[in-house]
């Protein structure tokens, strides 16, 4: 076909097309799309290259101050808290056996019903990992060691806190006898005062001031009980009495009762023939112990639940105002004191999570065939909820399941239960409104329209509280209820409202046709609406109905203004309320963020993939 | 087409009257349908041809007059209309197939649902359907995936799946390509020939020339003229007739 211009009045083009041949390098793959994106102009080369600098400079400033100065040791040592709120820690097995349950029905799931809900399983393992992992470390995480000097000039307190029957406790005495020790690093509780001392001390050590090794210390330390009887050391504990040399040794208790004990520390003037003679500085580290909030309504409840504190002279109570929290300060130390702690921690759940995870998924595609694994998986997920939920709540009175208050649950356990409790009781209502607000019959249309646009109108705020003040006072037989039942409600229906809107969105683009279709075939409008209309309007607005799903679970941090502690409310009276946590709440919020946004992040990715799956994505009307 | 037919008619209609709000859509319409029998209705849009058809299976309500099919007469009660509507199959324009589920699942819902058959009697009755309407292997699919004349076929099959003894075709080529008419056409002929009563709206003359027993044209809500192709064709009597084939043909 050379020679156009002879050829132009009569072509007829070879019998075989010619081959395909594959696009020029630069126009496909990475470098393709980077030039067709990002540089494809003068002006979007200057944004990108603009935009890619902020970014760096960003996560550098980010990045640095999460590894050099920020104190994550905030969340760290209080995971228990963020996690399950005041649920009774010695239930907290309850939860974990929660995990294993979900994790377990996920890997069944999976294996049974295989690529399509697989996101979806995912987004549960990956909220449980948040929710119940956690928490399981959470109670596990040791208490930040606390520092109490001993020094010449002052006479040792006693000190008090609460233990538990069972609990690990443990004091170290380590004299200070060597100059390193004026540069050593305190991570945890540091009592107050000690630290006030002790950095003098340390000072005039650097400047050559004060000789440590000139120590010659005699200390006797033993735990007593509230009635003054010396509590037994545990097996393999030093002797508590303390002399210059041998110097130091750790003194173990497993603690034999809930109650409280009393660490006395005497320095005993008289091996060292008088005060004059008794000198030198010493740690006193103790682990295992809680350190307890100081505020009047938290002491009031210690009194109620251990009776009043040991009359002691000179007492240190292991309460949060006596002193300051210390953490990292380099990388170094931030590995070695918050992250790799963490994995130890996290390593054994997980692994038991992985393998109860595999074995379920095993059982799961080998059974698939069976009708009987089939019908167990969907009936194991349809009980898993109230199961749950009397797992997680028990019994009145009861020995084995002892109840714990839904008003004690807080922190992420509790936003999660309000979410999918909202979503799960919302739904159904909202579609129901939906379907009411377009039916024929004007006394349903009139009270689901009344509904919808009466909730619409009024802030969630506001339903909150009239949950909690205006319903027990219209309704005495609601009074008795439960504050956080009476959240979920208001939750609930607040939900419901503007889904039945977004669902009404979706039914009115149901072509009419199809009606018709159903109609013709002789389909019911039950059948109609079941079969034809709500699966074609839900699939539609798939998104909205997410969007409003991820904004109730955003929208749940709002029963903190009633005095429910999720995530947010948990969190905010840790770093507000708790005086040793005070200077960290940047810390505290930005990983509430990232967890909020990681949930809302999967829940808008399962929304995606469900658009994408299945019938919906390849119709054409 | 068909050799013997039944005295009773399966289908009556009598002054039929329909208003849209004022307007004034069927006026005084009268047809008697014979079991077995092809009737083509033809005319001008606009002129109530579906309208009536759909009159017939009660998508729309008439509002004087009398429609008793087979027996049963179309009133205000809802079982009447349940009983009617499982003995008419209508087959639209726009096909109107459900994208939400597969050809298969589409066939075999009403019967499933309606007819309470077990799943796998429905299935076997909707292969033997697609076999019939010359897409067995398009079982699995969904609507979305298939040409216009397939979706019309499968749209059939789906009618007739309710096994009826009336099936309504309102313009059923009209939203097709013409390279696929034919296919939605012979269809159609082969269950003219298997002694369907048929009542079809189509601007097809071929088909009504070949197939239709009687041929009736509306124009303006009432029916013109009515008659065999033989007589609709060579001897037409109304001037508004000879009009609209003059235009047409």
């Amino acid at each position: 076909m050379s020679g156009l211009a002879r050829d132009r009045d009569f072509y007829v083009a070879p019998l075989e097309p010619p081959p395909s041949r594959r696009p020029p390098i630069t126009e496909v793959g990475p470098l393709g799309w980077m030039r067709a994106n990002l540089f494809s102009s003068k002006v979007n080369s200057v944004a990108t290259v603009i935009t890619a600098a902020f970014i760096v400079w960003f996560l550098w400033m980010f990045l640095s101050w999460s590894v050099r100065s920020a104190q994550w040791g905030v969340i760290y040592n209080n995971l228990r808290l963020v996690t399950s709120g005041l649920y009774d820690r010695r239930e907290i097995w309850r939860m974990e056996l929660t995990a294993g349950l979900l994790v377990f029905l996920s890997g069944l799931g999976f294996g049974v019903w295989g690529r399509l809900p697989r996101s979806t399983f995912l987004v549960v393992l990956f909220v449980l990992a948040i929710l119940v992992v956690v928490p399981v470390i959470g109670a596990q995480v040791p208490q930040p060691t606390i520092y109490v000097l001993v020094e010449p000039q002052r006479q040792p307190a006693g000190f008090v806190f609460v233990g538990l029957k069972g609990q690990e406790v443990s004091f170290t005495f380590d004299p200070l006898t060597d100059p390193q020790d004026a540069t050593e690093r305190l991570v945890g509780f540091v009592e107050n005062q000690s630290r006030t001392e002790w950095s003098t001390q340390a000072f005039k050590v650097r400047a050559g001031e004060v000789d440590l090794s000139q120590y010659n210390l005699a200390v006797s330390v033993r735990l007593l009980d509230e009635n003054g009887k010396a509590v037994p050391p545990a097996p393999g504990s030093a002797s508590g009495q303390f002399v210059a040399n041998p110097a130091g040794g750790t003194l173990k208790y497993i603690l034999p009762a809930d109650d409280w004990y009393v660490l006395e520390v005497r320095r005993d003037d008289f091996v060292n023939g008088g005060a004059g003679g008794n000198q030198g500085y010493a740690w006193l580290r103790i682990r295992g112990v809680e350190i307890f909030p100081s505020q009047e309504a938290a002491a009031q409840q210690r009194i109620e639940q251990y009776g009043a504190p040991p009359s002691v002279e000179r007492a240190l109570f292991a309460e949060e105002a006596a002193y300051r929290f210390e953490g990292a300060r380099t990388f170094g130390e931030f590995i070695s004191l918050q992250v790799r702690p963490f994995f130890n921690h996290i390593a054994l759940p997980c692994l038991v999570g992985a393998a109860l995870f595999f074995d379920a998924w095993v059982i799961g595609t080998l059974g698939k065939r069976e009708k009987w694994v089939r019908r167990a998986a969907l009936a194991g997920w349809i009980l898993a909820a109230p199961v749950i939920l009397i797992l997680l709540r028990g019994f009145e009175g009861a020995r084995v399941l002892p109840l714990v208050p839904t008003s004690v649950w807080g922190g992420l356990l509790l936003t999660i239960l309000l979410t999918v409790v909202g979503i799960t009781a919302s739904f159904p209502l909202g579609v129901l409104l939906a379907l009411g607000r377009r039916s024929d019959l004007p006394a349903i249309k009139w009270t689901c329209t009344l509904f919808i646009e009466t909730v619409r109108g009024v802030p969630l705020i506001t339903i909150l509280f009239m949950a909690k003040q205006i319903v027990p006072f219209f309704a005495s037989a609601l009074s008795n209820m439960d504050l956080t039942v009476r959240m979920m409600v208001g939750v609930t229906l607040f939900s419901a409202a503007y889904l039945a809107e977004n669902v009404r969105g979706g039914l009115q683009i149901i072509p009419h046709g199809q009606i018709e279709a159903a109609r013709a075939l002789g389909l019911n409008p039950l059948l109609t609406t079941t079969f034809i209309v709500l699966p074609q309007a839900l699939r539609a607005v798939i998104p909205a109905i997410v969007g409003q799903f991820i904004s109730l679970f955003k929208d749940t941090s709002l029963v903190a203004v009633v005095g429910l502690f999720e995530l947010v409310g948990i969190v905010d009276r840790i770093v507000s309320g708790q005086a040793i946590y005070r200077p960290y709440q940047r810390e505290a919020y930005i990983v509430i963020a990232i967890i909020y946004f990681v949930i809302s992040y999967a829940m808008s990715d399962v929304s995606r993939r469900l658009e994408q799956s299945g019938a919906g994505s390849i119709r054409r009307l | 087409m068909s050799e013997t037919k039944s005295p009773e008619p399966i289908i009556i209609c009598r002054n039929v009257n329909k208003w849209f709000g004022n307007f004034h859509v069927l006026k005084d319409v009268s047809l008697e349908v014979m079991p077995q029998e092809v009737v083509v209705i033809i005319g001008p849009s606009g002129s109530g041809k579906s309208t009536f058809i759909r009159c017939i299976n009660r998508l729309e309500e008439h509002q004087e007059g009398q429609i008793i099919v087979d027996g049963i007469e179309l009133s205000h009660d809802v079982r009447n209309i349940a009983a009617i509507r499982s003995e008419i199959g209508m087959v639209f324009q726009q096909f109107n197939l459900f994208p939400h589920l597969t050809v298969l699942d589409n066939i075999t819902l009403a019967p499933r649902y309606v007819r309470r058959q077990p799943r796998r009697v429905a299935e076997e009755l909707a292969l033997q359907l697609l076999e019939r309407v010359g897409i067995p292997e398009q079982a699995r699919k969904y609507p979305g995936q298939l040409s216009g004349g397939q979706q019309q076929r499968v749209a059939i099959a789906r009618a007739l799946a309710m096994q009826p003894k009336i099936m309504l075709f309102d313009e059923p080529t009209s939203a097709l390509d013409p390279e696929m008419i034919k296919e939605v056409l012979d269809v159609m002929k082969e269950l003219a020939r298997s002694g369907m009563t048929m009542l079809v709206v189509t601007h097809e003359m071929g088909f009504a020339r070949e197939v239709a027993d009687r041929i009736v044209l509306f124009d303006e809500g009432r029916i013109v003229e009515m008659g065999t192709p033989e007589h609709f064709f060579t001897n037409p009597q109304h001037e508004r007739t000879k009009l609209f084939l003059s235009q047409i043909l």
